[in-house]
């Protein structure tokens, strides 16, 4: 397996081989398990201590349930992370608290994330009661007022609810919530899809601030690829289950190697007139296929505008590509690099996915 | 590791960017639902009359003008009068007096059923809604069982196993309650249980016991009240019916149900013997039930939103 | 030019709320040409959404008060009776919502759904609606249509369903067809296909399509005329290169200056708007936008409210125009 990292950066969070596999359960009585939704499915991914990470993808391939396993709030079925060295999927009771401290999570709906029955100030100091940080109630209420102030909010807002706030400034209050601990890992699950344009702008800002300022590993996960763009040191795209591209935001941004990428960033629309006049969009066919169906070989093979031969029968790995350092696409365009497909009868047709559907 | 700063040396955090909010201090809540319930006047009577009831409850003995069981050969089955006006009962005891005492008995055996049943099935509940799985099979299916016999058989059978008497009727009445608060709080703590808000509580290390007590239980509780207020009313009829079949308190001390049993005998000769305890049940089960509908639409944040004015 | 499909004139949509009487639109003027693609644009609150709502009769009529004017083909929707409004739905306007499951009915198949407004509206035959429906499907490029007419929604991805909904609104080949973020939930990806299959129909059929987003890079691809809604007023309107490359509004400035930039390697701040919208219950006196504006002047700009005035070079067809003091200033 050809590992994304070349060794030389400093790796706080690191996946390797991980699957977050749930099983499709029939209704009924006894539940037969009737199949597999491979939600995450064998994702290598180095998260550098210090950067800002974007993962990108579109709904339902998995880049939720990944920011959620590498922190175990979903357990892995297979595979390894490690966060700072520790293998997390062996955790035990401790040292996962401890980790929960040291891994923040901002949430996409600011509405639904904040308890409605408890004060900002109760919301924003349950990371400190529940690690024991700065005991008492004077040193807490003051390490509220700190949080609060660090994500641009007014102190003196801490002994209301949340329904008296805009999206905005609840998304404050998750972040405040989030950096309580103090922890070194961020990640950021769609924290501003449900936001204005310009308040996007605002929590975009504050991220990047917030990031520099504490020193923090972000982990940014959304679909939306401008905003990933603006605050990523690098970029991971994913597609169904699987990190098929990864790079410095530049490189992948501007000379994206794989196709799925390609089309993704063709996809998004610019608000330039001009540019959209005359851009070439390229419009893929179908939909994404389900998670419990994933086809064999390279998974992008039925929507692919340039497969070829080797796609259905070789699973692509991550290869180096490009010109800049780091930069890494699973992709057969480049080199047939991967596990060959097992077949159990070597003669029959390759498989079920239509490239037409 | 990451140090946050110190407030001192907080690099100049910008100013807070948008308006804040400048309302009135936040009330508590349970002073905003107080004040949602006030303004819903079938709800707001049904309360007072409620306190009323139990205050008479309470100071039964100051209130009643005769002892329950003076009796008084010379006034059977009167009529009501100035003196008595309920009228009397068979033995000559104050009527009046017997539905002000018996208001001890019915409310006591209705508050401790339902308490029993909302402790237990709350808790049933909120294991199974939470932990699901297993869990969840093993408590339902009990309760289904349970669900599934005729409340009174159950009753009855629980009586008839452990004796008549008020203690029994009150374990009698809350355990068939019991699979009743079971899956409302069930039902309530699955959808809870999926809130964001949860899931970000965990992500902070939260523990299972902190989310229940924290998050789950606060945010599941409005169903839970308002079928208290409901099942208090099927209690105080549950009592009675009890009490009727000669399954509950024990003569001679009176309850509103053993009211009714030994007034069936007069029903021709003296309306007033059935009546005044069945009215009193009446207005008591009404009382419950409207306002456990006031509740309803109060702890509705929907509702809510709208008679506050407030929300998103 | 023709004549246009819809002319909006002087729109003002009231709603009456426990905090007061909210003005969700105040004086909305435009109109829709054949082949035309109108995009509104605005943010949550800009009264955009409910706009369209009052033209179509779908806001509660017990809270909402609707005034102006609004003619389809000729014909005032305010004023016109429920029934007819129900007839003129379908064969005269296309609705579009962003979910497409609050459009569609979960117990009945595609097909059902379709061919019910079909016949509702003319085709006689079943067979014939049937028909109807399969080519409908394959028109918005719904994979093998003749399977997907006895699917059900939940058998359909969200990309799929949202074009089961487009379908629906085209089956009556309707000279109007509005959009309310209708692409907003979908992945880019679907979405491009999307917006490819609307401007298809729009160039094929010449629908006038009414475009409602808070997505200004889909503006830029679709639109060619574009309005900017903040405080339930038009603030700016004109072409789409008018208002996207030479925005005169603080406002319409602001939301660009906003929006990350894919294309370039910008590692500045991005610029925000300060504060929230205000509230309908509450506008401002003079120009919406006065409080929360960065280059907000004299009293004017908070006393007196700005027209909707043509900037830049006029005489033009589609002028260019904004609601803003700021215009005058920066030209004196």
């Amino acid at each position: 397996m050809t590992s994304p990292s070349t060794g030389a950066p400093d790796v706080l969070v690191s996946a390797r081989g991980l699957e977050v596999h749930f099983p499709v359960r029939s209704g009924g009585a006894l539940r037969r398990t009737t199949g597999l939704l491979r939600a995450v499915d064998g994702v290598d991914l180095d998260v550098h201590r210090g950067e800002t990470l974007g993962l990108v993808g579109e709904s339902g391939c998995g880049k939720s349930t990944l920011g959620n396993a590498l922190l175990r709030l979903v357990p892995p079925t297979g595979g390894t992370v490690t966060f700072d060295g520790a293998d997390v999927t062996r955790m035990g009771r401790r040292e996962l608290r401890e980790l929960r401290r040291r891994a923040g999570m901002v949430f996409q709906d600011p509405f639904a994330s904040l308890d409605p029955r408890r004060t900002v100030a109760q919301t924003v100091a349950e990371p400190l009661e529940v690690h024991g940080l700065h005991p008492g109630r004077q040193a807490r209420a003051a390490r509220v007022r700190e949080l609060l102030q660090l994500v641009g909010l007014d102190p003196g807002v801490a002994a209301r609810y949340p329904h008296e706030f805009s999206g905005g400034q609840r998304q404050r209050v998750g972040i405040a919530r989030a950096l309580a601990g103090e922890p070194d890992f961020l990640v950021c699950d769609e924290a501003i899809a449900s936001l204005d344009v310009s308040v996007q702008a605002q929590v975009l800002n504050l991220l990047r601030r917030l990031q520099r300022q504490l020193g923090l590993t972000l982990l940014f996960i959304s679909h939306d690829l401008s905003a990933v763009r603006h605050v990523s040191d690098r970029i991971a795209v994913m597609y169904l289950g699987r990190v098929v591209e990864v790079g410095p935001a530049s490189a992948v941004a501007a000379e994206p190697q794989m196709p799925y990428t390609r089309a993704l960033l063709s996809a998004v629309p610019l608000p330039h007139p001009q540019l959209e006049r005359s851009r070439q969009r390229i419009v893929l066919r179908g939909d994404v296929p389900s998670p419990s169906r994933v086809p064999s070989g390279c998974r992008f093979r039925t929507r692919c505008p340039d497969v070829f031969a080797p796609c259905p029968d070789v699973d692509p790995a991550l290869q180096p590509v490009g010109s800049a350092p780091g930069h890494v696409a699973a992709c057969h365009l480049h080199g047939v690099v991967g596990t060959p497909v097992e077949r159990e009868r070597p003669d029959a047709p390759v498989d079920a996915g239509d490239p037409a559907a | 590791m990451t140090q946050l700063p110190t407030p001192g040396a907080t690099p100049a955090a910008p100013p807070p960017s948008e308006p804040l909010p400048t309302a009135a201090p936040p009330r508590p809540r349970w002073r905003e639902t107080l004040g949602l319930l006030a303004r819903n006047p079938t709800a707001a009577v049904s309360a007072v009359v409620l306190v009323l009831i139990v205050l008479m409850a309470v100071f039964d003995e100051t209130l009643a003008p005769d002892g329950p069981n003076d009796q008084d050969p010379s006034l059977q089955l009167q009529p009501p009068s100035w003196d008595h006006p309920f009228g009397t009962d068979e033995f000559g005891r104050d009527i009046l007096s017997r539905v002000v005492l018996g208001a001890a008995t019915s409310l006591r055996v209705g508050f401790l059923s339902v308490a029993f049943a909302l402790v237990v099935g709350t808790l049933i509940g909120l294991l199974a809604g939470f932990y699901g799985r297993w869990v969840d099979d093993t408590l339902m299916r009990l309760m289904d069982v349970l669900f599934a016999f005729p409340a009174v058989l159950l009753a009855i059978a629980i009586v008839a196993i452990r004796g008549a008497g008020p203690a029994n009727a009150i374990l009698a009445i809350g355990i068939v309650y019991v699979p009743i608060f079971a899956r409302v709080t069930r039902a309530s703590v699955l959808g809870v249980r999926e809130e964001v808000y949860v899931r970000a509580s965990r992500s902070v290390g939260a523990s299972d016991w902190r989310l229940i007590t924290r998050h789950v239980l606060p945010n599941a509780a409005p169903p839970i009240i308002v079928q208290t207020s409901i099942s208090l009313a099927f209690a105080v009829l549950a009592e009675a019916a009890l009490s009727f079949l000669g399954l509950g308190p024990r003569r001679p001390n009176p309850s509103w149900g053993l009211m009714l049993a030994d007034g069936r005998g007069f029903i021709d000769q003296a309306w007033w013997y059935t009546v005044f305890p069945g009215l009193a049940i009446v207005v008591t089960v009404l009382c419950f039930n409207l306002l456990g509908d006031g509740l309803r639409d109060v702890l509705d944040p929907r509702q809510r939103t709208l008679m506050a004015g407030g929300g998103r | 030019m023709t004549a246009p499909v819809l002319e909006v004139e002087d729109l003002r949509v009231d709603l009456r709320t426990p905090r007061g009487t909210a003005h969700v639109v105040n004086g909305l003027s435009y109109t829709v040409g054949a082949g035309e693609t109108v995009a509104v644009v605005g943010e949550s609150g800009s009264g955009k959404s409910v706009s369209v709502l009052a033209l179509l009769g779908l806001l509660p009529a017990r809270t909402a008060t609707v005034t102006g004017r609004a003619l389809l083909d000729g014909e005032d929707l305010l004023t016109m009776s429920p029934e007819r409004l129900r007839q003129v739905r379908g064969p005269g306007v296309g609705m579009v919502f962003q979910d497409p499951m609050t459009s569609l009915n979960p117990v009945l198949t595609v097909g059902r759904q379709l061919t019910e407004g079909l016949r509702a509206h003319g085709t006689p035959s079943k067979a014939a609606a049937r028909a109807r429906a399969v080519e409908l499907l394959g028109e918005v490029g719904l994979p093998d249509p003749g399977r997907a007419v006895d699917r059900y929604p939940h058998e359909l991805s969200g990309g799929m369903r949202q074009r089961v909904v487009i379908a629906i609104a085209l089956s009556n080949s309707p000279s109007l067809l509005i959009a309310d973020e209708a692409t907003t939930a979908l992945d880019v990806t679907v979405q491009a296909q999307i917006l490819d299959l609307v401007e298809r129909l729009r160039t094929e059929h010449g629908t006038g399509v009414v475009w409602i987003t808070h997505d200004l890079g889909v503006v830029a691809g679709i639109a060619d005329r574009v309005l900017v809604m903040y405080g339930g007023r038009c603030v700016e309107d004109g072409t789409v290169d008018d208002v996207l490359e030479r925005p005169v509004h603080p406002y319409t400035r602001g939301l660009l200056g906003a929006l990350p930039d894919l294309a370039t390697d910008d590692d500045a701040d991005l610029a925000t708007i300060p504060g929230t919208p205000p509230p309908p219950t509450d506008l401002p006196p003079g120009c919406v936008f006065w409080p929360r504006c960065p280059v907000r002047g004299d009293t004017r700009c908070e006393t007196e409210q700005p027209p909707l005035a043509v900037v830049g070079a006029g005489g033009r067809a589609l002028p260019h125009r904004a609601a803003t003091w700021c215009a005058e200033r920066e030209a004196s």
